[in-house]
């Protein structure tokens, strides 16, 4: 599916049962993306991690409810306490389907996003590595220099905004002389296209998203 | 195919004294090999990303391309005439792998999709590098980077192509490869190439034309009949391979017990066990992307490793980080990492107060920076010298550090020859008095053979020493 429309579908959807207190709807939202995800070829473990990691804000959420909430506790501690998991589950059938190249190219292409922010983003992201292994270096350079600098420290983000600040400029440089020019018409080798089947499967998607909601909520 | 003309240049940065470069009036003939020299600092970088369009021109009819300003010629059509690459390997991709960031400057290019496979091919076989296609940039080498920005300039198919000092973090036999690349480039598809570098070596048999820069900064031909006395200074610093003992006993300073090193899934160093000895210099030589670097970032425990590294008797994973710092540092090759403040005053006075001898009194800073021609620059702010002036400051402040261990990675990188031998004369006689340990990875031998003790070599996945075996 086309990643702008799949992203928008799981938007929307997490929008619509943040709004609604439907047990089952959550966990058919869970087992229809987990279901998703295996066809996929995720591994069973990556499913095991999806369900252990929430757990504790799960029950976290579950038992403020259930000791302090108001109304029906019973009912709206489970309903919190799945729909942190049709968030988590849904989310992944984006993140471990779909890489932010394929989404850049998406919102490049289909959605005309100006290519300076979607290469501004696209490089940014290439960065993070980068920016976790520096503040370490920074870290182990100050005290060479007989300064420990911690993560409060100023000194700590003067020099990673310092860095980042150059990292920018050559970045900027090495895409002008790469041929980037702002605004400029580009081609696309990674073709993505947005057929009338993505249209479909969102209007779909969304349709039984409302028979859920609206006429078959077991509760 | 293009003529560069150069017409009555003159640049100055803003908020600079002195114009960087004044007067220039030079033309670079079309399908040229043209070697830039001059001491580092002196506005070689400068003029390639004037000719580049990096930066802006007062004068539009300064730079012409075949007679039609460069400011004249569209953006769009810029990369078609001219590319660039640069001096730092590390700063030259916007994507994450070697194909992605080929297809971008193609796309940037407007290059038809049906032909970039097969554009992109050929940039990589003709590099020689078609094994890295896939390989994300980050697990790159210097040299192996520099590969890929030509392949990229090559996909391009720039009539110009300038290099600014591309060879500062690249082994010699990448080096070789690489300019045989551009001298093919240049003879079969009739490129003009402009190439900064202020180590003369190999060049001399290569290039067409010989320009440098002057101290009044003007830039003017080096006439045929100069040449040699230019290229020999160079050519007598390689002839001279000098062989170093074996070590045979002495007082360890880092033992290393199976340690074995990897790079993602790359294997860097088979498990082996050695010793590196104290108050000696030992020099560490090995191809580009042998892991030598990975290896010091082991040695301060930035780069995780299997086996054992003990210093001075203990495992440094034992030693709290704080401590060990004090004792051993590391000597970055990127010199603004090693950088806290601001001006070089800052600089010099927290090293001062923070070091662990008393070897660099307030006098011998000063005579120091006089020797490494860095007096006067007290209230500059560090991150506006140029690249040679900022590892001459960085390596004084890690001297005047003292820690008892210094792991210097690519100290000469970006040096001239006069910086070079201020610097060595420096360390001699600061070593003479503090009896500390060096260990030098070095590309650059020229000059700073008569520091060194021991010589490891790091290739194949073995790091050993090298020499005749001590004679007793």
């Amino acid at each position: 599916m086309n990643p702008s429309l799949k992203l928008l579908l799981l938007l929307l959807i997490a929008l619509e049962i943040s709004f609604t207190t439907i047990v089952s709807l959550n966990i058919a939202l869970v087992l229809l993306a987990a279901l998703y995800l295996l066809l996929k070829g995720t591994k069973f473990k990556t499913l095991g991690w999806l369900l252990i990691v929430p757990l504790l804000p799960a029950i976290g959420l579950w038992s403020t409810q259930y000791i302090n909430g108001s109304g029906d506790k019973t009912l709206m501690a489970w309903v919190l306490f799945t729909r942190i998991y049709a968030f988590v589950f849904t989310g992944a059938t984006f993140t471990l389907t779909t890489n932010i190249l394929q989404l850049a190219d998406a919102l490049e292409q289909n959605w005309h996003l100006p290519s300076k922010f979607a290469y501004g983003v696209l490089a940014a992201y290439n960065l993070v590595p980068k920016i976790q292994h520096e503040v370490q270096i920074i870290r182990a350079a100050g005290l060479m220099r007989g300064q420990q600098l911690s993560f409060w420290s100023p000194q700590l983000y003067f020099k990673a905004i310092l860095v980042s600040i150059n990292w920018s400029q050559n970045l900027a440089q090495a895409m002008a002389s790469h041929g980037y020019v702002e605004d400029a018409p580009r081609t696309h080798y990674r073709q993505v296209r947005l057929r009338l089947r993505d249209w479909l499967i969102l209007g779909l998607g969304l349709s039984c998203l409302q028979l859920g909601v609206f006429v078959i909520p077991w509760r | 195919m293009a003529t560069i003309a150069l017409n009555n240049l003159t640049f100055t940065y803003p908020q600079a004294v002195a114009p960087t470069l004044q007067h220039v009036s030079l033309t670079f003939t079309s399908g040229h090999f043209t070697l830039l020299t001059g001491p580092s600092g002196t506005g070689k970088s400068t003029l390639l990303k004037l000719m580049t369009g990096l930066l802006p021109l007062d004068d539009p009819a300064a730079i012409q391309y075949d007679q039609v300003n460069l400011s004249a010629i569209d953006q769009t059509d810029r990369a078609a005439k001219v590319a660039m690459l640069f001096q730092n390997p590390n700063q030259q991709f916007a994507m994450d792998t070697v194909e992605n960031e080929l297809v971008f400057a193609l796309e940037n290019r407007q290059v038809d999709p049906t032909q970039m496979a097969a554009r992109i091919t050929a940039a990589l076989d003709f590099v020689g590098i078609s094994a890295l296609r896939q390989r994300k940039l980050l697990h790159l080498s210097g040299g192996e980077k520099q590969k890929v920005a030509l392949a990229v300039i090559v996909a391009m198919d720039s009539d110009v192509i300038l290099l600014d000092e591309p060879f500062a973090s690249v082994d010699p036999t990448a080096r070789a490869s690489l300019l045989r690349r551009l001298v093919q480039l240049r003879d079969k598809a009739g490129k003009t190439i402009i190439l900064a570098d202020h180590d003369l070596t190999d060049y001399q048999a290569l290039v067409d034309d010989v320009v440098k820069v002057t101290p009044a900064r003007n830039i003017v031909p080096v006439t045929v009949a100069q040449r040699p006395a230019l290229f020999q200074a160079f050519e007598q610093r390689v002839s001279t391979t000098t062989t170093w003992p074996q070590p045979t006993s002495g007082q360890p300073a880092f033992k290393l017990h199976q340690l074995a090193l990897t790079q993602g899934q790359h294997q860097l160093l088979q498990p082996t066990d050695l010793t590196l000895f104290q108050q000696h210099v030992t020099l560490i030589t090995g191809p580009n992307g042998s892991g030598k670097s990975t290896f010091f970032e082991a040695l301060v425990r930035l780069h995780a490793y299997q086996g054992r590294i003990s210093y001075a008797g203990q495992d440094i994973q034992r030693l709290k980080r704080r401590a060990y710092a004090r004792q051993v540092a590391l000597l970055f090759q990127d010199a603004e990492t090693q950088f806290l403040n601001i001006t070089v005053q800052e600089e010099l006075a927290q090293s001062q107060k923070h070091a662990a001898g008393t070897y660099f009194t307030t006098a011998r800073i000063q005579q120091a920076l006089a020797q490494l021609n860095l007096a006067g620059r007290d209230e500059q702010v560090i991150y506006t010298l140029s690249e040679g002036q900022k590892k001459k400051l960085q390596i004084l402040l890690m001297l005047i550090m003292q820690p008892p261990v210094l792991l210097m990675d690519e100290p000469l990188k970006g040096l001239d020859l006069a910086s070079i031998n201020a610097l060595v004369q420096l360390l001699q006689t600061t070593l003479a008095a503090t009896q500390q340990t060096l260990v030098i990875i070095s590309h650059q031998l020229t000059g700073l053979t008569p520091l060194i003790d021991y010589h490891l070599h790091f290739d194949q996945q073995q790091l050993r020493y090298q020499g005749v075996p001590h004679e007793s």
